[in-house]
């Protein structure tokens, strides 16, 4: 969950849209500030790179698809372009380089005469526009045995076609290529094209074809005819061929000169082969060879002309032995390709673009019920138990999570209101538990020294509660002249039945003394006859007797004591006229007696039963008498049995060597450093059981000027 | 604290072990109580195998005594011990009720 610091509304301008505190667009507002985190988010961006990864891969294989096959179509179609453009200049050559093999034939024949050859030049002239001029050379001495030279020419002239005669001393054509090379090679040869200043001032080239005469083994070479051609529809033809955009096409003649070039000066005045030199381009120079030779072939280059990658098509005219080079840039090529893929690539990132739209837009509706059960569930979260839940109306997983929630809520808003009111419950007993041991502590005499004005003896008694309230206590009061009772009780079981019964049998007690105390003031005074005790005497018949009223005191705890509940007593009534002391105990822990002088010991009992338990129990009286100095230490097996964390007790032994050692302390002191040893042994132990005692101290009637209490 | 009952002879033998407290004494009154209602008035407390016992679980033994007796049997206790039996004479239990040394002289009592 987000840290409630950007809860929005909380800090206006923290957020980009914080203008709302209400709960759904409150979480709105959060989930944009955290959408990076968001399900949305991830889930978008997860389909996204599987779409957009799978898109990719497609594109590519289809890019590398239709490359291929657009390659292979776009090399046929150079191939093709490469051919359709050797045939067109094929069939203006084919018939051409016929022309000078027509009038051979005819000259073989023997029938045409000197007048009638320039009359079928002329007429070829005619008839052929591409033909410059014609020539018939015969060997020497061929035609007229005193002519070494027979060479008639027509050609076109600015003013018509008019007649000439080649050879002469000056122009030996027996020795020319152009007439010895067809010659010795007996056929059509086309010459090196040549640039003629003087007669057309145009690109020509020569064809020769020689004739003969004689048949079968007679047949000998008579001449050569050689028809001049024009070739600027050549030039102009290869020129204009469109190839692409930047592509073009070139001839080079059989020992590769250029005819045609698109670049300027190149044509006539450079070979392939100078110019693969020139560039230090060794693949032109095995395309030139290869060209020359009459390969046709694709190749993949880089233009010297442009400097583009592309494909070159190289492909042989047939009649003159000349080669033909088209060149197609590669990039133009491929902007088929390039085209589809960008094509293809912008459809596909539009499609991606949309399909990410749609994906936001459909993660955004599928987490926008989980955002708002977020936005409720932080006011829920925050103390707003009351928060409204979003209805979410689609039937899915968000929609049972939304009830769980929603059942969460009401669970935590029914347990909350069960633990108020516990809380509240526990506070009242809680308050009413420490007003009852307010009471209970009341109702326990607290004056120190308890008879002002009584220095014969001196009494101190704490009680500690291990809980609010508790089951131990302690009393004392005057019950007769020099009369003094006191008496120490622990009621069975702890906290509130224990304190109520306690109550009861301390009051019970208190009431038993002074009404025997009175009765036997009653008897003493009336008749001073005996009291049912056997040792009696007439001092000790006005002295409450302990065992009766423990005896009366259980009768009256004992009846209707349906709990069962019971309690231990001391009761002892001190004389402390003569130090003399009457008790009786009611299933209590052994008081220690402290002699001055001597080593603690505990007082015989006669295991008589509890208070409480069952009625006319008989409880024995004891009398023991204290010396100045002598003491009575009363307590309840909270101290004997406190425990240590090593679950040791206290134990009795502990308490009498305890006792032992404090000697000559004051009675509050006494109490006190017992508590404190007590609570030093505990060690931090929980205390289990109220810790109460009581210490007495006989001082003798003459006491008061040698030793005071001097405390209180 | 355990409780573990047996018939044995005209008496209901209860064993108890362990340590009967404020929280565990409810257990040997309830035990009583079964007995009772079984038919079983005479029980007697077989105490040897008991570690401790509290002020609240000698509420319950008294208790648990009480019942039995007004429903016309009683309750014996034998093999009192250490802390045990000087609880039981400290607070004048062994003079309430009816405690024997040993298990064979609780069931050989009238």
């Amino acid at each position: 969950m987000s840290t409630p610091d950007i809860q929005p509304g909380t800090e206006p301008g923290k957020g980009p849209m914080t203008t709302s505190n209400s709960a759904p667009t409150g979480g709105n507002n959060a989930s944009s500030i955290r959408f990076g985190h968001g399900i949305a988010f991830r889930l978008s961006a997860l389909v996204l790179s599987a779409v957009g990864a799978i898109f990719v891969v497609m594109s590519t294989a289809t890019y590398f698809m239709a490359r291929e096959a657009l390659l292979k179509n776009a090399e046929q179609s150079a191939r093709t372009q490469a051919q359709a453009l050797v045939q067109r200049i094929e069939a203006r050559l084919a018939p051409i380089s016929r022309v000078p093999l027509g009038l051979g034939y005819e000259l073989s024949d023997g029938l045409l005469d000197d007048a009638g050859i320039l009359r079928r030049q002329r007429q070829m002239l005619l008839d052929n526009p591409e033909i410059f001029g014609m020539a018939a050379a015969f060997e020497p001495f061929g035609r007229h045995a005193d002519q070494e030279y027979f060479a008639p020419y027509t050609f076109r002239a600015p003013l018509g076609i008019t007649h000439t005669s080649l050879g002469g001393p000056a122009y030996r054509y027996h020795a020319m290529d152009w007439y010895q090379i067809p010659r010795e090679l007996k056929e059509i040869i086309w010459s090196e094209p040549y640039f003629d200043e003087g007669g057309g001032n145009t690109l020509m080239a020569t064809c020769s074809a020689p004739f003969y005469k004689g048949q079968g083994r007679d047949r000998r070479v008579a001449g050569v005819v050689t028809a001049d051609v024009s070739l600027d529809w050549l030039k102009r033809l290869v020129a204009s061929v469109q190839v692409l955009d930047t592509g073009y096409a070139w001839l080079i003649t059989r020992n590769g000169t250029y005819v045609t070039h698109p670049a300027p000066g190149v044509a006539f005045n450079e070979t392939i082969f100078s110019r693969a030199e020139e560039n230090h381009d060794p693949e032109l120079r095995r395309i030139g060879q290869d060209m020359i030779r009459g390969g046709f072939k694709l190749v993949e280059t880089t233009s010297l002309h442009t400097g583009k990658p592309g494909f070159l098509v190289y492909a042989p005219l047939p009649s003159t032995g000349w080669s033909l080079g088209v060149f197609s840039p590669r990039d133009e090529l491929m902007a088929d390709v390039n085209r589809l893929a960008l094509v293809s690539a912008a459809l596909g990132g539009g499609g991606f673009l949309l399909l990410a739209g749609l994906v936001a837009i459909i993660a955004q509706g599928i987490t926008r019920p989980l955002r708002r059960l977020r936005g409720a569930a932080r006011e829920v979260a925050g103390g707003h138990l009351d928060a409204a839940m979003p209805e979410v109306m689609s039937r899915d997983e968000v929609r049972d999570l939304a009830e769980a929630f929603a059942n969460m809520q009401k669970s935590l808003k029914d347990h909350i209101r069960d633990l108020t009111s516990a809380t509240a419950s526990r506070e009242r007993i809680q308050s009413e538990l420490r007003i009852a041991s307010e009471i209970q502590l009341g109702i326990l005499p607290k004056t120190f020294p308890p008879l002002p004005g009584h220095t014969e003896f001196e009494l101190y008694a704490s009680l500690t509660p291990a809980r609010e309230v508790g089951g131990d206590f302690y009393d004392f009061f005057p019950c007769g002249p020099d009369c003094f009772c006191f008496l120490i009780g622990d009621v069975s079981g702890k906290g509130v039945p224990a304190a109520f019964y306690m109550a009861v049998s301390r009051t019970l007690i208190k009431a038993v003394a002074e009404s025997v105390a009175g009765a036997g003031r009653r008897r003493g005074a009336d008749r001073h006859s005996a009291q049912p005790g056997a040792n009696a005497s007439e001092s000790q018949r006005r002295i409450p007797n302990p065992g009766h009223i423990l005896a009366r005191a259980n009768n009256g705890l004992a009846e209707d004591n349906e709990s069962c509940m019971f309690v231990t007593v001391f009761c002892a009534v001190l004389d402390f006229a003569t130090g003399e002391v009457h008790y009786a105990s009611a299933g209590h822990n052994p008081p220690v007696l402290l002699r001055a002088g001597a080593a603690p010991e505990y007082l015989p009992t006669h295991g008589d039963p509890v208070a409480g338990a069952m009625t006319g129990v008989e409880f024995t009286t004891d009398t023991l008498t204290l010396n100045p100095g002598d003491a009575l230490v009363l307590y309840t097996d909270g101290v004997t049995e406190a425990m240590n964390p090593a679950q040791e007790l206290y134990g009795e032994d502990r308490l009498v060597e305890r006792l032992a050692k404090m000697g000559e302390m004051n009675v509050r002191e006494t109490c006190q450093a017992l508590a404190e040893d007590v609570h030093a042994f505990a060690d931090g132990a929980e205390q289990s059981d109220d810790i109460t005692m009581l210490v007495l101290r006989y001082n003798g009637l003459n006491a008061a000027a040698s030793k005071t209490d001097g405390k209180n | 604290m355990e409780c573990k009952g047996s018939k044995q002879g005209a008496f209901f033998v209860l064993e108890v072990s362990g340590r009967m407290d404020a929280l565990t004494s409810q257990g040997f009154e309830t035990e009583c109580m079964n007995c009772l209602e079984a038919g079983d008035t005479r029980v007697v407390a077989d105490l040897g195998g008991l570690e401790y016992i509290s002020s609240a679980g000698l509420r319950s033994i008294l208790s648990a005594a009480k019942k039995l007796k007004a429903g016309g049997g009683d309750l014996a206790f034998c093999g009192l011990s250490g802390i045990v039996a000087e609880v039981f004479t400290v607070s004048g239990f062994a003079k309430l009720l009816p405690v024997y040394a040993t298990r064979e002289e609780a069931l050989a009592r009238s």
